[in-house]
């Protein structure tokens, strides 16, 4: 939508009264990406900077390349974005602004500028929290088919970093190696020995 | 005055394209027949259609779904594991297939319309019924005793498996018959070990054998062996499992005596009160939304088993009013599906050193052990095992703490092996769970919609619970860790082993079918899908089904060629 589009339509009563806020939302959001000429369309740039920190803190470059090679980022940004109810996202979000507001408190300043020592003290302490909060929930849900965000903000961050990269090219063949086709099924044979990479 | 021109009598038309519609086609015309397959759905291409290969990086939601488009047009086929981010295409819409239960009463009816049906998406799993399945009716006094006994379908049992090709292992048990099968496929090293520390337990009663799948282990009737992709729900470019478009469509075509009509929906059949015959088919034109009329001497009804049911209760005459071919009231009644979500999973110690290589696409399976030489006291009949033992992948790091390089390093490798068993128990054939026709409501092609009524009883109920307990009991026989032993509720459809609803038997009085699955009332009229079934043993139906349509086209062709039909 063009910018004078958006504002003739916000600056027209009736149909501002139709739309819905999320809708509002989303035209928005979507008019500053196009205004920064980023391809993010919920997270805002500050808000990127600690999911790309935060990811890679999880997914880090080793021998392979990590979670920021891989976008994990842009992958959460279109969860965020199409996939996810507008609970779960403010979930998200609000936990991007915990983890600055921990880091803050402990270092003095975001979790995004903060050194890579420090920012893992802050995912050491988001993933305590959640192994906590997760032996409360005891017995462990097996197999539940629905699929869902509506998760504290560790678990989300969690699982979406681990998709994201998992999923990703980088994932799938460097790291990973997925054969799609192995053409051949053996039951029961050694592993073969780790290949250095 | 405008001349219309008299329509084409076909020989015979088939109504549905999927699993049994393409037996019927093959068989109807390698006999000589000129047939007409109506198919609700769009037509389809492997090579366009078929996704098997393609990879999760290129799935936008890398296989998470689309969440908000499918809850918005596929509420209810979301919840099948197969209707996934690659083949949620090849399942319908609600939005235009409704149908209504009642509100604490949910049905979950997974469907597939397109060429090939749901032989497309189907999990493949291939096992022969019994005598204790065939005679268990008449020995509880439940329901209406079959017409046929495993003696009268084991040829045809051996006629389909020879052509659709079944891996699988022969064991000797009396309650699985042994097929003709290709050879098997390995067993995981857990499951091995699984096996052996089982049949140190319960010697002969519990045994597990590999799954007996339509898949090829090796090159059959032309079609090439599996490659151990994966994923065959999303299809299969090799052709080496079976569905209609895999393997029997294409031998139909070859005889230059198929006309596959895609787009077609049928909304009744046309009952000639005079001949007692049917003499066509009623359909919208799926594109169009246009009437037509198809003429046929013999009819099939190979639509699925709620749809066969339904065209039959929306073709009611002055003399059939509660549906056509329903003289004796049945049609409609005992609608039965496998029971599922039972079951326990565990840890396997051991085996670190070594892997499963290929994606097999089968599991293992314990056939059933309840009420075949033992008697229950809690529940009738019984309930069989599907499972695998499998090297945890990186999801596993979903649910575990840890991050950065090391986590890494650990998610690289497989963790530890993994071994699930999920029940699927018989369910008893009841009046009580039943469809009609729902006056209120039509579909996108203004066909009235069914309502169906359907609930677990007391017996299935009773056999989840024990097959979570036996299942714990099983892995804690192997050595597992662990352990978590499972009871999910899974509403009656979700195991898409629905059938009943029109059922064969020697009575007209109390069955719609009789032994031959012609129906008592019509004789040029053959119901092959599940709707036939008159009770639903623990095994997988979908080979049964062959079985019962290439014997019914084998009938019918006979009573043709005498001049009785």
């Amino acid at each position: 939508m063009e910018r004078r589009e958006a504002l003739r339509l916000m600056g027209a009563a009736s149909v501002f009264s139709v739309l819905s806020s999320d809708l509002f939302a989303a035209t928005l959001r979507a008019q500053l990406a196009a205004d920064k000429g980023s391809a993010l369309r919920t997270l805002s740039a500050a808000q990127n900077e600690i999911v790309v920190a935060m990811s890679e803190v999880m997914i880090p470059a080793t021998d392979s390349p990590g979670a920021k090679a891989a976008k994990v980022n842009e992958f959460i940004d279109l969860i965020l974005t199409e996939w996810a109810t507008e609970e779960e996202r403010k979930i998200f979000l609000e936990g991007l602004a915990e983890a600055d507001r921990k880091t803050n408190a402990l270092f003095g300043h975001g979790f995004a500028a903060a050194s890579a020592k420090e920012q893992a003290a802050i995912v050491q302490a988001f993933d305590e929290e959640l192994a906590v909060s997760r032996n409360e929930k005891l017995p462990k849900q097996v197999r539940s088919w629905e699929l869902t965000l509506l998760l504290p903000f560790f678990e989300q961050m969690r699982r979406l970093t681990l998709v994201g990269y998992y999923t990703s090219p980088i994932g799938q063949e460097r790291e990973l190696k997925v054969e799609i086709i192995p053409g051949a099924l053996h039951g029961c044979v050694p592993a073969e020995p780790e290949v250095k990479r | 005055m405008m001349t219309v021109k008299k329509p084409e009598t076909h020989d015979a038309i088939i109504i549905g394209s999927g699993m049994t519609g393409g037996w019927a086609a093959k068989e109807l015309t390698e006999k000589g027949l000129k047939v007409l397959v109506l198919e609700a759905g769009r037509p389809i291409e492997p090579d366009r259609d078929y996704v098997e290969h393609v990879p999760i990086t290129e799935m936008k939601f890398r296989g998470m779904a689309d969440r908000q488009e499918t809850l918005k047009d596929q509420p209810i086929q979301r919840t099948c594991y197969a209707c996934d981010e690659w083949a949620s295409k090849f399942f319908v819409k609600d939005t235009e297939n409704p149908y209504t239960t009642d509100p604490d009463k949910p049905f979950a009816w997974i469907r597939g319309r397109q060429v090939g049906g749901k032989s497309i998406m189907w999990a493949r799993q291939s096992y022969r019924w019994s005598d204790l399945d065939f005679e268990a009716n008449v020995r509880e006094g439940i329901g209406a005793d079959w017409p046929i006994r495993y003696a009268d379908i084991e040829p045809w049992y051996n006629y389909v498996e020879d052509f659709a090709g079944i891996t699988g292992q022969a064991e000797g048990l009396p309650q699985l018959p042994d097929g003709h099968f290709l050879p098997p496929m390995e067993m995981s090293c857990a499951e091995i070990a699984v096996k052996e520390a089982m049949a140190r337990q319960f010697g002969r009663e519990r045994v597990m054998t590999i799954g007996r799948a339509a898949i090829l282990t090796q090159t059959h009737n032309g079609r090439a062996a599996c490659h151990y992709c994966g994923p065959c729900h999303r299809g299969c470019i090799t052709r080496s499992y079976f569905s209609s478009v895999n393997a029997t469509l294409p031998v139909a075509e070859k005889t230059g005596r198929l006309t596959l009509r895609p787009y077609s929906v049928v909304h009744s059949l046309i009952f000639d009160s005079q001949t007692r015959r049917v003499t066509g088919v009623k359909v919208i034109d799926g594109q169009t939304h246009k009437a037509m009329e198809f003429q046929g001497r013999i009819i099939f009804l190979c639509a699925s088993a709620l749809e066969s049911t339904r065209i039959l209760l929306n073709s009611a005459t002055p003399e059939f009013s509660t549906g056509l071919a329903n003289s004796s009231g049945e049609l409609g009644k005992n609608l039965m599906d496998h029971i599922m979500g039972g079951g326990a999973d565990g840890i396997i110690p051991g085996f670190l050193d070594r892997v499963q290589f290929g994606r097999r696409p089968n599991g293992v399976y314990v056939p059933r052990f309840r009420n075949v030489s033992s008697k229950e006291k809690n529940f009738l009949r019984g309930y069989a095992y599907q499972g695998a033992a499998e090297r945890e992948g990186w999801e596993r790091g979903i649910h575990e703490s840890g991050f950065g390089a090391s986590f890494k390093s650990s998610l690289r490798k497989p963790g530890p092996w993994k071994m699930t068993f999920g029940g699927f128990g018989e369910c008893l054939p009841n009046p009580a769970n039943f469809v009609e026709i729902d006056k209120e409501r039509v579909d996108a092609w203004g066909v009235p919609v069914l309502k169906i009524h359907c609930e677990w009883r007391d017996n299935e109920k009773a056999l989840l619970h024990d097959m979570m307990i036996q299942a714990a009991e099983m892995l804690a026989v192997a050595g597992a860790v662990d352990i978590r032993p499972f009871n999910h509720h899974s509403p009656p459809g979700l195991t898409i082993h629905e059938m009943g609803t029109a059922r064969m038997g020697a009575d007209p009085k109390t069955s719609v079918l009789n032994k031959h699955n012609q129906a008592h009332d019509v004789k040029n009229l053959f119901l092959t899908d599940g709707a036939c079934m008159a009770s639903s043993s623990c095994v997988n139906p979908s080979l049964t089904y062959m079985a019962l349509t290439a014997r019914a086209c084998d009938y019918a062709v006979s009573q043709m060629k005498k001049g009785e039909l």
